[in-house]
C-alpha cells in the first residue's frame, strides 16, 4: 500500500462480503476511497462454511474494491462473529513497582495481562481486551492514569474471546489470497465505531447489527463496553420462516421480504395481497401481506426478546441514555425501530455509519457499517502505534486507545 | 412473555394443551412429522425419535429423543428391527419420560426398516402402560423394497395392532398410484408423509376442535379399529363455488379410497369437514347426501365438523375408514379396551350410537335442513372451547351425550349412482406438494439453540400460530 494512511476493512458477512478502502485524514477524519462487494457464499451464521467457495468470493470482492479505488490491497483488517464468541468483564491489579512513582504504559500492559489472568475455555483465544476504566489506589473512573502517581492500580476491561480454530479459519481465507491482516475485531465493535459519537457512548447506547447469519450486538455505558455478543439469527432465519410458511423457495421469499417485508402488524387492509410474479409465464400466486409481515414479525420480535433477556443478566440496559441504534441489513426493515422500542421499553432507531468525507452511499447504506467501522478501528489503532513508536509496535496490537 | 397485536392469539398455555402427543419414530416418521409440523399442528406435542443423530439434527420437530445410543451409535439401526428394539429398551426411562401426561398418543412410523419397526411396537406400548390411548400410523413398503423388508413390516404390524388401540396402515404400494409413474420414490414417500399429515390432523380436529358435532373417543375408534385392515383415506378441499361437492369427489378420488368404490364395503366411516367461518349446514349437507350414495344402508356415518378461520373460503373433507381383509363382522376389541368393557354392559356400537340425539332439543335432521345458517352462528366461540376431549375412562355403557356429540341419523336411502357420474369426477385433481424436508439453508451450520429452543425452525411454528 502506497501510504500508511491507507486502511481497507474486510467483512465476510453471511449475505455479502464488502471491502472498504478509505484514507485516514491528519485531522481525524477519514474519506472513504471505494467499496467493494460480493454476494457471499459458503458462509452461514457468519462463519465460513465452504472454504472454497467463500475464498473465490472474497477475492472477488477485494478484485472490486481495488477496481473502485484504484488501490492495490496487500493488507487488511477483518471483521469477525459468529455464535463461538463471549464476553465478560473482569478486573485487573497490580502494584506500580517502587523503582518509579508515575504510572507508565509498562504498569498498563502489566494490569491488562492481569486481567486477562482468568480461565476462558481451552480452544479459546482472546479477541480484544477493551478498557473500560482505571482505579488508582481506590480512586475510580480514570480514563488515563499514565503519569500518575500511584502504589495500586486497577482495571476493568471487557474481554471478548472465541474458538481458536474458528477465528482462525477465517484469516487463513483472507491469507491464502494471499493479504497480510493487521487484525481482527469483532464486527459490531467496528460497527459501533462508526454508528456512535463518543457522546453518544458516553450516555449509554446498545448497537445491535442485525445481519444475514447473526445478531450481533454491544452494549456502551459511560464511555465503555460492558456488554457484547452474538445470537446466531438473522435476515437468514426471516427468509427461511417465510419461505415454509408461505411455501415459496427461497430466492423468492428472499425478495419478498425486501421488497414487500414489514414488521408492523395490522396495517393491511383485510385481504391484502402481494402478487408474486412468476418469471416462468404462469399465473402468478398471490400471498396475504399480513400473513409475511406475521411471519416477520413474529421472528424479530422473538429475537430482540432473546437478546433482552441476555442483556438483563446485567443491569446496564437501564443507563441507556442513547437508546437503541439499529444497523446491518435488516435494519431497513419497516417498523423495526418501533418493534425494538416496544420490546425493550427503550428509543430505538434504524442506523449507519455517521457522515465521513468522500463516498456518501457507502455510509448510507446499513449493511456496510461494520467493514467502515473497521476503517475506523485501523485508524484509531495505527494512531496509537504512531504515538507510541517502537513501544508501541511492540506490544502490537495490546494498544490501550480504544473504546 | 409475548404479546402480539390481535390478528392472531397464542394457545393459551391449558394443562389440555399437552394431552395429545404425536410422536414420530425412525426415518419415516420423522418425515411424516416434518410434515405435520409444516402444515401446521395446533393442540399437540410433537416428538421425534429416531436412532440416527443425523435424522434428528434435520428435523422440525420441537422434542428430539435419541435412543439406543449405546446400542447404535447414533447411526441408526440399519434396517435390523431387533437393534431397533433394543434401542428402545435401552431409552426406555427417556421415553417414558416424554410420553407421560398425554392423553392420546399417535405414533407414526414407515414399517420395514429397524427403527421404525422394532422401536414404534415398544412406544406404542409404553405409551398405553401410561394410560393413554394410542393410535399408530404405519406405512408398508413398496413391493420393490424386497421381501425382507415387508417380511419385518408384516410383523411389525401385527406388533402394532396388538398394544395400540387402533392402527392406520398404508400401502406405500397403493400409495404409488397418485404419483405419476415416473416420479422418484421420494415424491411417493412425500406423499405417504402427506397422507399420513392429514389424517392425523382429520383425527386431531375430530377430537379437539371446537365444532358443531363432536365425535368422540368411542365412534372415533369403532370407524378405525379392526384387525387385518386396510385402511381407506380420500382428503378433498376446494374453495370454489361448489366446494363442498368438489372437495368430496376429491376425498373420493383419493387412490386408497379406490374411487369410492371400497365404501361399499365398510361398516364404518368418518367423515370430516372443515370450513371458515362461512361454511352453511347446506354444504355439510351436500357433503353427507353425496356421500350416502356410496355406502351402504348399514354403514354408520360418524362426522364431525370445524370451523375455522384460518380456512378461509376453503372447505375441506377427510374420510377415514378401515376394511376388514377377512370380512370380520365384530371389530376386535384391543387388549385393554376389551378388559374394561367385559364387566360392563354391552358397549354401544351402531345401534346405539345412530340414534339421533335426544336430548338435544333439536333433533339433527331438521336442523341440517335448515336454510343456509352460518356455522358461526351456531358453533362455540372459539374462546370457550368445547369441553376436553372425553377420556376413555369416562366410556359410559350407555351414552347419556353431550349436545356436541351427534352421530349422525341412519344415511339417507342410497340412490343408485346419478347418471351423469362422470360429471360427478370431474373436479379439479388436487395438486400435492413435494416438498423435501431439510434444514435448508441452514444445512451445514451448527444448529442455533437458545433457551433449549431450535431457532433454526421458524418462530411461528414454535410458537404454534398458524400462517395461511
Ligand atoms: N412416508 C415415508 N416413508 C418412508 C420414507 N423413507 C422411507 N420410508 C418407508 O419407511 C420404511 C422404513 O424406513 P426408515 O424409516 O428410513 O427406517 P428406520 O425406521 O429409520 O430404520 P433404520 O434406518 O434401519 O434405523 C421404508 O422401508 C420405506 O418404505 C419417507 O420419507 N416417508
Ligand atoms: N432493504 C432491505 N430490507 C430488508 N432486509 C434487507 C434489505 N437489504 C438487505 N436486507 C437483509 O439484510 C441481511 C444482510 O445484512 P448484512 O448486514 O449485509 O449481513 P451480513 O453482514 O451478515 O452479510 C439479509 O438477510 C438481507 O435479506
Ligand atoms: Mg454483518
Ligand atoms: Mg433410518
Amino acid at each position: 500500500m502506497a501510504s500508511s494512511n491507507l486502511m481497507v476493512g474486510l467483512e465476510i458477512g453471511t449475505s455479502k462480503i464488502c471491502v472498504v478502502v478509505g484514507e485516514g485524514k491528519p485531522d481525524g477524519t477519514i474519506k472513504i476511497l471505494g467499496v467493494g462487494q460480493a454476494p457471499s457464499r459458503g458462509v452461514r451464521k457468519g462463519e465460513i462454511v465452504d472454504f472454497e467457495t467463500a475464498m473465490k468470493c472474497v477475492h472477488e470482492a477485494v478484485v472490486d474494491a481495488e477496481e473502485k479505488s484504484d488501490i492495490m490491497i496487500r493488507s487488511v483488517y477483518i471483521g469477525i462473529t459468529g455464535a463461538h464468541i463471549q464476553s465478560f468483564n473482569n478486573r485487573g491489579c497490580v502494584r506500580v513497582s517502587e523503582d518509579h512513582e508515575e504510572i507508565d504504559e509498562q504498569d498498563i500492559e502489566d494490569v491488562k495481562i492481569n486481567a486477562r489472568e482468568v480461565s476462558i475455555p481451552a480452544p479459546n483465544a482472546f479477541l480484544h481486551s477493551i478498557i473500560q476504566h482505571y482505579h488508582v489506589d481506590g480512586q475510580d473512573g480514570v480514563l488515563n492514569p499514565i503519569g500518575m502517581l500511584g502504589q495500586k492500580l486497577e482495571a476493568d476491561f471487557h474481554i471478548i474471546h472465541g474458538v481458536r480454530t474458528r477465528i482462525q479459519n477465517t484469516i487463513r481465507c483472507v491469507k491464502e489470497l494471499p493479504l497480510d491482516v493487521e487484525d481482527v475485531v469483532f464486527t459490531p465493535f467496528a460497527a459501533a465505531q462508526v454508528v456512535l459519537t463518543q457522546h453518544q457512548k458516553n450516555l449509554g447506547a446498545l448497537v445491535i447489527d442485525v445481519g444475514g447469519g447473526t445478531t450481533d450486538y454491544v452494549l456502551y455505558v459511560d464511555g465503555a463496553v460492558k456488554q457484547s455478543g452474538v445470537l446466531a439469527v438473522g435476515g437468514d432465519h426471516i427468509t427461511n420462516d417465510i419461505s415454509m410458511g408461505l411455501r415459496i423457495p427461497m430466492t423468492r421469499a428472499e425478495k419478498l421480504k425486501v421488497e414487500e417485508g414489514s414488521t408492523v402488524l395490522g396495517n393491511c387492509l383485510p385481504g391484502e395481497t402481494v402478487l408474486l410474479k412468476d418469471d416462468s409465464g404462469f399465473a402468478g400466486k398471490e400471498v396475504e401481506r399480513e400473513t409475511l409481515n406475521t411471519i416477520i414479525h413474529m421472528r424479530l420480535r422473538e429475537t430482540f426478546e432473546l437478546l433482552k433477556r441476555r442483556l438483563e443478566d446485567e443491569p446496564f440496559l437501564d443507563y441507556l441514555g442513547e437508546g437503541i441504534f439499529i444497523t446491518g441489513g435488516c435494519s431497513q426493515l419497516n417498523g423495526i425501530d418501533h418493534l425494538a422500542e416496544d420490546v425493550f421499553g427503550i428509543p430505538a432507531r434504524a442506523s449507519h455509519a455517521r457522515t465521513m468525507s468522500g463516498l456518501t452511499s457507502a455510509f448510507e447504506n446499513p449493511q456496510f457499517s461494520a467493514a467502515i467501522g473497521l476503517i475506523k478501528y485501523a485508524q484509531a489503532v495505527q494512531g496509537d502505534r504512531q504515538q507510541r513508536g517502537r513501544f508501541g509496535r511492540f506490544i502490537g496490537k495490546f494498544f490501550n486507545g480504544m473504546r | 412473555m409475548i404479546q402480539l397485536s390481535r390478528n392472531y392469539s397464542l394457545p393459551e398455555k391449558k394443562e389440555d394443551d399437552l394431552a395429545i402427543k404425536i410422536v414420530g419414530v425412525g426415518g419415516a416418521g420423522a418425515n411424516a412429522l416434518d410434515r405435520i409440523v409444516l402444515d401446521g399442528m395446533e393442540h399437540a406435542e410433537m416428538i421425534v425419535v429416531n436412532t440416527d443423530v443425523q435424522s434428528l439434527a434435520s428435523s422440525v420437530a420441537t422434542q428430539k429423543v435419541q435412543i439406543g445410543r449405546v446400542a447404535t451409535r447414533g447411526l441408526g439401526a440399519g434396517g435390523d428391527p431387533e437393534l431397533g428394539f433394543n434401542a428402545a429398551q435401552e431409552s426406555a426411562d427417556e421415553l417414558r419420560e416424554t410420553l407421560q401426561g398425554a392423553r392420546m398418543v399417535f405414533v407414526c412410523a414407515g414399517l420395514g426398516g429397524g427403527t421404525g419397526s422394532g422401536a414404534a411396537p415398544c412406544i406404542a406400548q409404553m405409551a398405553r402402560e401410561s394410560g393413554a390411548l394410542v393410535l399408530a400410523f404405519a406405512t408398508l413398503p413398496f413391493a420393490f423394497e424386497g421381501k425382507r423388508r415387508t417380511a419385518q413390516a408384516m410383523e411389525a404390524l401385527r406388533e402394532l395392532q396388538r398394544v395400540s388401540d387402533a392402527v392406520v396402515c398404508f400401502e406405500n404400494d397403493r400409495m404409488g398410484d397418485i404419483v405419476l409413474p415416473k416420479a422418484g420414490i421420494h415424491q411417493a414417500f412425500a406423499v405417504a408423509d402427506t397422507t399420513i399429515s392429514q389424517s392425523v390432523r382429520a383425527i386431531v380436529n375430530v377430537v379437539r376442535r371446537p365444532g358443531l358435532i363432536q365425535i368422540g373417543f368411542d365412534e372415533l375408534l369403532s370407524a378405525l379399529r379392526s384387525q387385518n385392515s386396510r385402511c381407506l383415506f380420500g382428503f378433498g378441499e376446494s374453495d370454489s363455488d361448489n366446494r363442498a361437492h368438489e372437495a368430496l369427489a376429491l376425498a373420493l378420488k383419493n387412490p386408497l379410497m379406490d374411487r369410492g368404490k371400497m365404501l361399499t364395503d365398510a361398516r364404518h366411516i368418518l367423515v370430516q369437514i372443515s370450513g371458515g367461518p362461512g361454511m352453511t349446514l347446506t354444504e355439510v349437507e351436500i357433503v353427507m347426501r353425496e356421500l350416502g350414495r356410496h355406502v351402504e344402508d348399514h354403514t354408520q356415518i360418524l362426522f364431525g365438523t370445524s370451523v375455522d378461520g384460518k380456512m378461509g373460503n376453503r372447505l375441506s373433507v377427510t374420510l377415514i375408514s378401515s376394511l376388514s381383509a377377512e370380512g370380520e363382522v365384530a371389530p376386535a376389541l384391543p387388549l385393554r379396551a376389551a378388559k374394561e368393557i367385559a364387566s360392563e354392559p354391552p358397549p354401544p356400537i351402531e345401534p346405539v350410537a345412530i340414534q339421533p340425539v335426544t336430548e338435544d332439543a333439536t333433533p339433527v335432521v331438521p336442523m341440517m335442513e335448515a336454510p343456509a345458517t352460518e356455522l358461526e352462528e351456531i358453533a362455540p366461540p372459539a374462546a370457550e372451547i368445547a369441553p376436553p376431549a372425553p377420556v376413555r375412562k369416562e366410556r359410559k355403557p350407555v351414552p347419556p351425550r353431550e349436545p356436541q356429540i351427534a352421530p349422525v341419523p341412519a344415511p339417507l336411502p342410497v340412490k343408485p349412482p346419478p347418471a351423469k357420474k362422470e360429471n360427478f369426477f370431474q373436479a379439479r385433481q388436487e395438486v400435492m406438494q413435494f416438498e423435501p424436508i431439510t434444514r435448508g439453508r441452514f444445512e451445514k451450520s451448527e444448529p442455533t439453540i437458545v433457551e433449549g429452543q431450535d431457532l433454526d425452525v421458524p418462530t411461528y411454528l414454535r410458537k404454534n400460530v398458524r400462517v395461511k
